[in-house]
């Protein structure tokens, strides 16, 4: 459905229009519950505390986390990353990465490198998802601290096998890193299913809330040093932030009206979640078939028919890509991004590191004319 | 006419919070307030429930996991929102 002409087919960068639900949670956060949440008590300080409780608990018990305490909202999906590798990960200490990782990933280990943490590189297969066999014997080739893996790939919507990747980093004394970035709210996460120690999400694309807020579910037991320090409202006195959770792991006033929007954005998913990941799979099934059809055009990543996260990037043999986002945003009103989408490494393992891609991904509210349309464009533009 | 309350103190305000709840849920008349001075320097909110009521309040916060970390009798002649 276009809304306000346009055609949104961007969803991986950021989910929109957000339901109306959230714009109902946002204008609560800034009305009635306004007040800081975790400083004083009066009922609008109270309103805001038990509205960020609420959020705490309804997005834990969307993702599997068993004690609310446990789920941490941090400003968004990359802060989330830069805590758990920077907490984790000294000079000395050995990681072991996808060769896909996202920015978010890739620059902080950059630093950490340079600071004498050894990085590693797991291959991945002519899909995008990583080779298990390889990866054991990566892992066990050293003293591996860490696995780090995207859960879906922003690139190729490749579905990677987390809950494998945490047996073989467990039975080695490793720990797991999520990105679920691009997984959370279009696949079903249980982050204790899948066996992930940390597991960060972002909370304004498939969990459909604002911008400004992300989720880390960090295990019970797994102490990381926090990345900020400041106020939290308890413990005053104490130079040193407080080690109970979730206050040690965020100092400062909350993004209220983002965490209000994510929990209602959560919540429209906990009744939803099973008919959008249906609607998604058919639009990227058409998407592909569609996209496939049009002369000169390759799909990066998982074959037609094979399981991926709502992401479908394409090449054309003569069009570049940036050409083809443009056209369609200017001469179709389809929204879609072209580049390297913050994933050098990505693109290297797929072969477009010098081209780029052209992405399409998909998310609720789409629809099938949507899709159709979207081909069509594709289609002449790629025949100009 | 003074009231008496027991106040009890959380290291974090998700713990406060979450103990609002559960004693609410459980029909326990419970107040946030904030925290008083003699529980020292814990999380700024605190809960209150009538004196009568500690036994059942502590049992209902033990069962729901929540531990408190100060702990204190007052009397009051505020009975402060006890409803919620």
């Amino acid at each position: 459905m276009p809304h306000d002409g346009i055609i949104y087919l961007d969803h991986a960068a950021t989910s929109w229009p957000k339901p109306p639900e959230v714009f109902a949670a946002v204008k609560r956060a800034l009305g009635p519950a306004g007040g800081n949440p975790h400083r004083s008590a009066h009922r609008l300080a109270l309103e805001a505390a038990r509205l960020v409780l609420e959020a705490r608990s309804a997005v834990a018990s969307f993702l599997g986390a068993g004690d609310a305490r446990d789920l941490l909202f941090v400003p968004g999906c990359t802060f989330g990353l830069n805590m758990a590798l920077k907490g984790l990960l000294g000079a000395g200490d050995r990681v072991v990465i996808s060769s896909v990782e996202h920015n978010a990933v890739m620059r902080p280990l950059a630093v950490l490198e340079a600071h004498g943490v050894e990085v590693v590189r797991m291959p991945v297969d002519g899909a995008g998802r990583v080779d298990l066999d390889a990866a054991e014997a990566i892992i066990a080739a050293g003293k591996t601290k860490a696995v780090v893996c995207q859960h879906a790939s922003n690139v190729t919507g490749a579905i990677q096998p987390v809950a494998d990747l945490a047996d073989i980093a467990h039975e080695h004394g490793a720990v797991l890193v999520v990105d679920g970035a691009q997984a959370a709210g279009h696949l079903r996460v249980d982050v204790r299913a899948l066996g992930a120690d940390v597991y960060v999400a972002s909370g304004h694309k498939g969990l459909l809330g604002p911008q400004g807020v992300g989720v880390v579910y960090l295990a019970p037991g797994l102490e990381l040093p926090e990345l900020v320090q400041g106020g939290s409202g308890g413990e005053s006195v104490s130079p040193a932030m407080p080690d109970a959770r979730p206050d040690r792991y965020e100092a400062g006033t909350p993004p209220v009206p983002a965490i209000a929007g994510l929990a209602a954005g959560v919540g429209v998913l906990a009744r939803e979640l099973d008919a959008i990941m249906a609607h998604e799979r058919r639009l990227v099934q058409r998407l592909v078939d569609g996209l496939l059809e049009v002369p000169g055009i390759a799909v990066l990543g998982p074959a037609p028919g094979e399981e991926r996260a709502p992401v479908v990037s394409i090449i054309h043999e003569s069009v570049e890509p940036d050409r083809i986002a443009y056209e369609l945003d200017s001469r179709f009103g389809i929204a879609v991004r072209s580049g390297l989408h913050c994933a050098p490494a990505a693109h290297a393992s797929a072969g477009t590191l010098e081209t780029g891609a052209v992405r399409f991904s998909v998310g609720r509210g789409v629809t099938e004319d949507d899709v159709e349309r979207a081909v069509e464009a594709v289609r002449e533009v790629c025949q100009a | 006419m003074m009231l008496r309350f027991v106040v009890y103190g959380f290291g974090t305000t998700h713990d406060a919070l979450a103990a609002e709840k559960a004693l609410a849920d459980a029909g326990i008349p419970v107040a946030a307030v904030p925290t008083p001075k003699s529980l020292g320097a814990l999380c700024g909110i605190a809960v209150r429930t009538a004196l009568e009521d500690a036994e059942r309040t502590e049992s209902v916060l033990s069962a729901s996991g929540i531990a408190w970390t100060g702990r204190v009798e007052i009397e009051d002649r505020v009975p402060g929102d006890l409803s919620r």
